[in-house]
């Protein structure tokens, strides 16, 4: 349908070869090493007969895969839904002029704030001496006393949040911009009410982005490093942090592999998540059409 | 005579100035000079043949030499590098990577072979020590003062000597808890909820892996059995005692972290941050488990600085590196020693743990060491972190 | 919906500006007050609070090296980054797009390799075959790069699609231009917003991003203000603050600057032409 515009010299079957820098760059940089990471991973540790990679998935391992996947789902369903309504809102909002541009690049630097300083940040504001806490408290709310820290699931979940929100809401601006005003007044106009609007309209064309969204979230969250070795050092039940046991630690030795079985699994669960991801996405374009 | 008076005196107005900076240890830096100053008549014996001239002349035509992962608060390491750059204002001494993990500096020595910044030095716990031994990364070198080194602090073939060694303590932030724990029964008190802390995960981290190694031995273990003090943490975390948060200089001064389970010689250098947001830390070595521990030190196989580096290795063992280890809190090897010969003075002394304490440490194994890493890598993360 | 009314959005915001200001806030009094919470009362709020800590902080020498480092490091990656993903991105439009669907899917693959798995296969292969690329501190750009991929891809596919890229070609085609002119001077000052968005973005991960360079042992400003935080706890969480603050307001400009005298061509709708 659409012709190709630029008529190089080039037979149509060559056309692709302007494409071997992209897929030469990410095959060098960045499946090679993920590749070299399986071939590792096979192999056991020191004392131990069994491959690395059935280790890893066993016992105490097994549990901090679903603690890791927990968390990943929560704060990606949580940001999902807190980041879409966050841009849709902002959308909203005429005035002041600027306004929408400051939220831009705000969430652009706070989806990217992580590690330490946000760890403390919150730690700051949350934390048993937290400014927060001791500020709830006069109300006569002790946090302390309902369960609640910040290294448990809920303060992690909420720390994630904090860069979650942000990206989902830099996905779903460009998405909610494109749902143009003419559409949903020309379904008013047909005498569609509003929720059918969203039904059969703006929902299925932000069904990509949602989609999307949801994806990057999970690999952000199942992929958080610093911000997790800041809250849970004790007690670490997240797997990207037990990797820097086998790897970059004082204690441990000679298990190595182990770590490299462990992001092995990780990448082996992304790959599930992104398969499934693109045959939702293809189920719901065939829809769209 | 007179041209060692100079250099005394020299010395200990080099020693004056860092010590205006530095005004919550005047004291004893200005007792550390005076020391000194008479160090430096005595050690003209030694220094003729011990390092040796051309050793010193090489290193200086090094000009430099690589350490890592040497903390200004580790050890008091501020005022040793200060020290080693007094002695010989040629030698250039870079820190790279100061918060690295031992394993860290065994990974540089190895991505950066045959570079330039190659690390000269490691100081790495002893389970690293002897994957660098295993991975024939050392070069053996025996200092000058090799003898007056206990047997259990280097290793028999020269790879590495310990210069130093610390005990764990209990510290608490006595703003948010008066009354601090003093033994690690103490810590199971209900009083204490949601306050004690490691620093680190002991899977990783040999500070805490030295803390789980102490309880172990609080609570009916031994070097050999270390499950009692997995039980004790596990225990410790389900009465809510025990918090995740990792322990940083920051979390202890926002008070996040009152009670931290540490060496004695992290301390010392974090006094002065503390005492100016009007914070006061009391250290105690925990009365139901006294466990020591050491950090290992050598030069590295075909670094580009090996001259340099035996004159830090010589440096850190002798009187001038003991002395400033003991102003960090931490306990040289050569203590003994230097008791003997009547330069550690009262007023250091204060830094250091009771010396019935540090006459009764000892030292685990090496094989003892990777026994109980095998145990808590089984067992921690069923019992205490996923527990 | 009811929720789309005036109120409503309005109140969201503001609770989550709260959200979002609350732990930053927090962090600011610590890092400026010497007073610990816990002794933190009605009469001594506004006593003890200094700057001293920053000041120390921005002394720092490392400091000034490793900002130097991580600008150099996010100047190179911003730059590999468009220098290979504009000509790809505008080649996959034009002249073959039936690889739309493969690229597409190619710039996701960084989200499933996490960091922390990428640098160590890279650190477990690199070592042992080329170990004098792991030393240098540049080795970082292609990672960076990598991990900003998919922001990039998307914001220049966004762009792209927005232009009517067919007339703008044929046009400037039949004005006699040559390809490479085309894209310089015809293609590239439309896509601004995009590129300027991609650069952006890109900068923000190089500055933040601590697992690839803790691992690979690099002196980057995300590592210092980690070790920092144990020399200097308080300026080190002010720097962190300070370099928020100013990254926020800087980017804000550009993008309100940047809308001034954006044409209406990169306007969504518009129907393509080159009406001014």
């Amino acid at each position: 349908m659409r012709t190709p515009l630029l008529r190089f010299r080039l037979p149509v079957r060559l056309k692709p070869i302007a494409l071997i820098p992209f897929f030469g760059f990410v095959g060098l940089f960045l499946v090679w090493p993920a590749i070299s990471l399986f071939r590792l991973a096979i192999q056991p540790t020191k004392n131990s007969n069994i491959s690395a990679m059935r280790e890893a998935i066993t016992g105490q391992y097994l549990q901090s895969f679903i603690y890791t996947i927990k968390l990943s789902l929560l704060t990606a369903i949580l940001g999902v839904l807190l980041g879409s309504l966050l841009a849709a809102s902002v959308l909203r909002i005429e005035r002041p002029k600027w306004f929408r541009n400051f939220m831009t690049s705000f969430t652009g630097v706070a989806a990217n704030l992580g590690g330490i300083p946000l760890a403390f940040a919150f730690i700051a504001a949350l934390g048993t001496q937290g400014l927060i806490t001791k500020m709830i408290d006069y109300f006569g709310i002790s946090l302390s006393d309902a369960g609640f820290r910040i290294s448990n699931f809920a303060g992690i979940t909420i720390v994630y949040l904090y860069f979650q929100i942000p990206l989902m809401f830099l996905i779903m601006v460009p998405a909610f911009d494109g749902l143009r005003t003419s559409w949903s007044e020309a379904a008013a106009s047909l005498g569609a009410a509003p929720l059918q609007y969203w039904r059969y309209v703006g929902l299925p064309l932000l069904t990509p982005a949602l989609l999307g969204g949801f994806l990057l979230l999970f690999s952000n969250a199942f992929s958080a490093y610093a911000t997790a070795y800041a809250l849970s050092s004790g007690g670490a039940r997240l797997v990207p942090v037990q990797i820097r046991f086998f790897l970059q630690g004082n204690t441990i030795t000679g298990k190595d592999n182990l770590g490299y079985a462990l992001a092995a699994w990780m990448i082996i669960i992304m790959l599930i998540t992104m398969t499934g991801y693109l045959l939702v996405r293809r189920r719901a374009e065939k829809w769209q059409q | 005579m007179s041209s060692v008076l100079v250099a005394g005196s020299l010395l200990s107005a080099c020693g004056s100035d860092s010590s205006t900076s530095d005004s919550e240890t005047t004291v004893d830096t200005a007792t550390i000079e005076s020391t000194l100053d008479t160090l430096s008549s005595d050690s003209t014996d030694v220094a003729a043949d011990c390092p040796t001239e051309e050793t010193v002349t090489a290193a200086k035509t090094e000009a430099k030499v690589n350490l890592i992962a040497l903390p200004d608060n580790w050890a008091n390491y501020k005022g040793i590098l200060q020290a080693f750059r007094d002695k010989y204002p040629e030698i250039e001494n870079p820190v790279a990577n100061p918060d690295g993990s031992s394993a860290d500096e065994l990974t540089a020595v190895k991505t950066l072979a045959g570079q330039d910044d190659m690390p000269d030095n490691l100081d790495v716990s002893p389970a690293i020590a002897q994957q660098v031994a295993d991975e024939n990364l050392w070069e053996p070198y025996k200092p000058c003062l090799w003898d007056e080194i206990p047997e259990t602090l280097k290793d028999p073939n020269g790879n590495w000597v310990a210069a130093y060694y610390g005990i764990m303590a209990i510290g608490a932030n006595t703003k948010v808890v008066p009354e601090a724990p003093t033994s690690f029964a103490d810590l199971k008190d209900p009083k204490y909820k949601g306050q004690v802390s490691l620093n680190g995960d002991p899977r990783e981290a040999g500070a805490a892996f030295a803390a789980v190694m102490a309880a172990s031995l609080a609570n009916g273990g031994s070097f050999d059995d270390i499950l009692p003090g997995i039980k004790y943490f596990a225990e410790l975390k389900k009465s809510g005692n025990l918090t995740g948060t990792d322990v940083t200089e920051a979390t202890v001064l926002s008070g996040e972290t009152p009670i931290w389970i540490d060496w004695t010689y992290n301390y010392p250098g974090l006094a002065p941050k503390l005492v100016e947001n009007g914070i006061e830390a009391a250290i105690n070595v925990p009365t139901d488990g006294v466990y020591g521990g050491y950090y290992a030190q050598g030069v590295v196989k075909a670094s580009p600085h090996q001259n340099a580096a035996k004159l830090w290795i010589d440096h850190i063992i002798s009187d001038e590196g003991a002395l400033g280890y003991i102003e960090g809190g931490a306990v040289p090897a050569r203590y003994d020693a230097l008791v003997k010969s009547g330069k550690v003075t009262e007023e250091m002394k204060k830094n250091l743990p009771a010396p019935e304490l540090i006459a009764s440490i000892a030292f685990p194994t090496q094989d003892q060491i990777a026994k109980a890493k095998e145990v808590l890598a089984a067992e921690w993360g069923k019992l205490v972190a996923n527990g | 919906m009811k929720f789309f009314g005036k109120i409503w959005p309005r109140l969201f915001i503001a609770v989550a500006i709260v959200f979002f200001v609350a732990p930053l806030l927090s962090m600011a009094r610590f890092a400026f007050q010497r007073i610990p919470v816990i002794s933190l009362g009605k009469d001594n709020l506004l006593k003890r609070w200094t700057i001293d800590g920053l000041l120390t902080t921005l002394r720092d020498p490392e400091f000034t090296h490793s900002l130097s480092v991580s600008l150099k490091i996010a100047f190179f990656t911003v730059v590999v980054l468009l220098v290979l993903m504009v000509p790809t991105t505008l080649w996959v439009h034009l002249a073959a797009p039936r690889w739309r669907g493969v690229v597409e899917t190619v710039t996701i693959l960084p989200y499933v390799v996490p960091p922390i798995a990428l640098v160590v296969g890279v650190s477990g292969t690199y070592r042992s075959i080329a170990p004098w690329f792991l030393a240098s501190n540049y080795s970082l750009v292609p990672f960076y790069a990598i991990l900003a991929m998919p922001f990039t891809f998307r914001s220049l596919d966004v762009g792209i699609k927005a232009l009517d890229l067919r007339t703008l070609v044929d046009a400037a085609k039949s004005l006699g231009a040559p390809s490479l002119r085309v894209m310089w001077n015809v293609l590239l000052p439309n896509l601004r917003t995009s590129l300027i968005n991609a650069a952006f973005l890109t900068v923000t991960v190089v500055l933040g991003e601590f697992t690839i360079a803790s691992l690979l042992l690099k002196r980057t400003l995300p590592m210092y203000m980690a070790q920092a935080q144990g020399r200097e706890p308080q300026g080190a969480l002010g720097l962190g603050l300070l370099i928020l603050v100013l990254t926020t307001i800087l980017f804000t400009l550009v993008s309100i600057i940047r809308k001034r005298d954006a044409t209406s061509i990169s306007s969504k709708n518009i129907n393509g032409g080159m009406v001014p």
